[in-house]
């Protein structure tokens, strides 16, 4: 339990997360086998997050958010799932398609209506919503503003771009005032600088709208962008979930490790730095280190401090930096070198200050490896 | 031009007017190919429909009834024609009350265009991206809406297409009904034509028939082609 935001009265005990997902498994059955695509899957969601999950293609996560709306309902009788307090289960169809207006949902291949215009894909949303024809008319123009699309709005899809008709999406999912998006891989069919344009959006409408938003992705680098929380999925099961920064940071799964390294490239990187001659031949007293931090660590001169207090010298071989919401995370592939005790001492010094160190290699076999 | 007219075609002209002429003809290839049309196709339509709701990836998903409508179809897709038009002949008799003319023909005509045309537009509606099926769900609404204003929507060019193709062939149904007591201009081309060698005839009542084809077709294409915007 914890506030959703300053300056706002909560009430602790009443608070409940937005959506509440418990023990949801989906299986498929097919001829010859069945299918787990969800396992036994429990999350939730609190009102104004930008929660991401990630997983490869097949990890069940298209699976998992279409539970949220149910349009695939779990296959196991004690299965949970509350949006906005209501559980959606027990809800006649006619209910339950009312509860569905609250959920805007956008999609990979944007799931326009070719034969509408822009102005009527969005006006289509508006179908049940008890407004007359003008207002509609006057919703659509709003969205359409919103989205940045006024221009295009008799156009028809086939004459917009990927960007343009993923915009046209995002203004129909959001016709009826949802609290929630839900985020279908909707940036993976798009190029990186329209990827960042559409997220830009997203991030934009869940500060302005207190939207919140559930995004699926394969891509490591849309999660990091405008998530604040994230779960990673691999077949059908989360196998970590946390705070951006912390899973950034402190990634405890191998497949997390693996996505963040997808953006960080400090891995891969690491078989191109351990071929180096330097590497190669480290002597006594030189040591490859990995070398993370988070946030005010990365403000310290700590290199300058290694040479100034253990006369050890570090040769950078490999660097990255992310700002995650506004907080740097940063990884170094270092070759430290010095006398053996001083830099052992180093490793200690710079442990102490709160850099996860992974020595990698070594040149001298007393300089032991840390934990 | 009377002349020329009446040394070409002379049993034509001896025969456009009146009982059996080539004008009732036309009307009553006209009068069977536009009822088949609207109650056949009316019948078509909802049971393509329900081939696409009920089927497995549909949204009425449903194993039992897509099974029994799929085979009922698929039982009278196999009948030849012209065998379906001897075997309703009882239904016939008690539905509209007479098994010859134009309309005697209607009921073994529209009960093989039916099952045709609904295959032809189950084969359009599944083409439509189940995406965008799946987005209007999102949005709340209901089988109806669906129905009304995604499936027949989206598809309309198509159907449109599947409908001139259906249109055509029943204009070929209704020549081969015509030939066993049915009328229409496939009447006049076999018995006062082909039968009794005046062969101007059977040709006039051919060009006649494929005049109506291509006026359908170009209407047909003119009109999918307008509103389609893929």
């Amino acid at each position: 339990m914890k506030a959703i935001g300053e300056g706002k009265e909560i009430d602790f005990l009443a608070y409940e997360p937005i959506i509440e997902l418990k023990h949801i498994n989906v299986t498929f059955k097919e001829t010859d086998r069945e299918v787990h695509a969800v396992d036994n899957v429990s999350l939730s969601v609190d009102k104004g997050d930008i929660f991401g999950i990630v997983g490869y293609s097949g990890a069940g996560k298209s699976t998992l958010v279409r539970v949220i709306n149910l349009l695939q309902r779990p296959t196991t009788p004690e299965a949970v799932v509350k949006v906005n307090g209501n559980e959606l289960l027990t809800l006649s169809a006619r209910e339950l398609r009312e509860k569905r207006r609250n959920i805007g949902m956008i999609f990979q291949h944007f799931n326009l209506m070719n034969s509408l215009t822009i102005a009527d894909n969005v006006n289509f949303a508006l179908r049940k919503s008890g407004l007359s024809k003008v207002e509609r008319t006057k919703r659509v123009a709003e969205l359409l503003e919103l989205v940045g699309l006024s221009d295009k709005q008799h156009d028809y899809p086939t004459q917009l771009s990927g960007g343009q008709k993923q915009r046209v999406g995002i203004a129909r999912a959001l016709a009826n005032r949802p609290d929630i998006l839900i985020s279908d891989e909707a940036t993976s069919a798009l190029d990186p600088k329209t990827t960042e344009s559409i997220l830009d959006l997203l991030a934009d409408l869940n500060r302005k709208l207190n939207l919140t938003i559930v995004l699926i992705t394969h891509e490591m680098d849309a999660v990091k962008h405008i998530c604040n929380r994230v779960a990673v999925m691999d077949n059908g099961a989360l196998v970590e979930e946390g705070e951006l920064l912390q899973v950034f940071s402190q990634p405890r799964a191998e497949l997390t490790k693996d996505f963040i390294d997808t953006t960080t490239h400090i891995e891969s990187s690491l078989a191109v730095v351990e071929k180096q001659e330097i590497v190669q031949n480290l002597k006594a007293g030189e040591v490859l280190v990995k070398l993370g931090y988070v946030g005010e660590t990365t403000d310290q001169p700590l290199i300058t401090s290694l040479y100034d207090q253990f006369q050890v010298s570090a040769n950078i071989l490999f660097g990255s930096l992310e700002i995650l919401q506004g907080t740097p995370v940063g990884n170094l592939l270092v070759v430290l070198s010095g006398e053996p005790k001083k830099t052992q001492q180093a490793l200690v010094f710079m442990q102490d200050h709160e850099v996860a160190v992974t020595v990698l290699k070594s040149g001298d076999k007393e300089v032991k490896p840390n934990d | 031009m009377t002349d020329f007219l009446n040394r070409i075609m002379p049993n034509v002209l001896a025969n456009w007017t009146g009982e059996n002429g080539m004008v009732q003809g036309i009307w009553q290839t006209l009068y069977m190919t536009f009822w088949t049309t609207l109650i056949g196709g009316f019948i078509g339509l909802v049971l393509g429909i329900a081939l696409v709701i009920y089927d497995e990836q549909g949204i009425l998903s449903n194993r039992w009834v897509y099974s029994i409508l799929d085979k009922v179809v698929n039982i009278f897709r196999s009948i030849p024609f012209i065998i379906l038009l001897s075997v309703v002949f009882p239904i016939t008799q008690l539905l509209v009350g007479t098994t010859i003319g134009p309309k005697g023909a209607l009921v073994p005509l529209i009960i093989g265009t039916a099952p045709f045309y609904a295959r032809q537009v189950q084969n359009t509606l599944v083409q439509i991206d189940p995406g965008v099926i799946e987005s209007a769900e999102a949005l709340g609404y209901g089988p109806w809406t669906i129905i009304t204003q995604v499936y027949l929507r989206e598809g309309l060019p198509d159907l449109i297409r599947a409908s001139v193709l259906t249109i055509i062939s029943i204009i070929g149904l209704t020549a081969m009904a015509g030939a066993v007591g049915g009328g229409g201009l496939g009447y006049i081309a076999v018995s006062k034509g082909y039968q009794r060698y005046q062969n101007d005839i059977t040709i006039v009542a051919t060009l006649l028939i494929l005049v109506i084809v291509f006026v359908i077709q170009g209407l047909g294409d003119l009109w999918a082609r307008k509103i389609d915007h893929r």
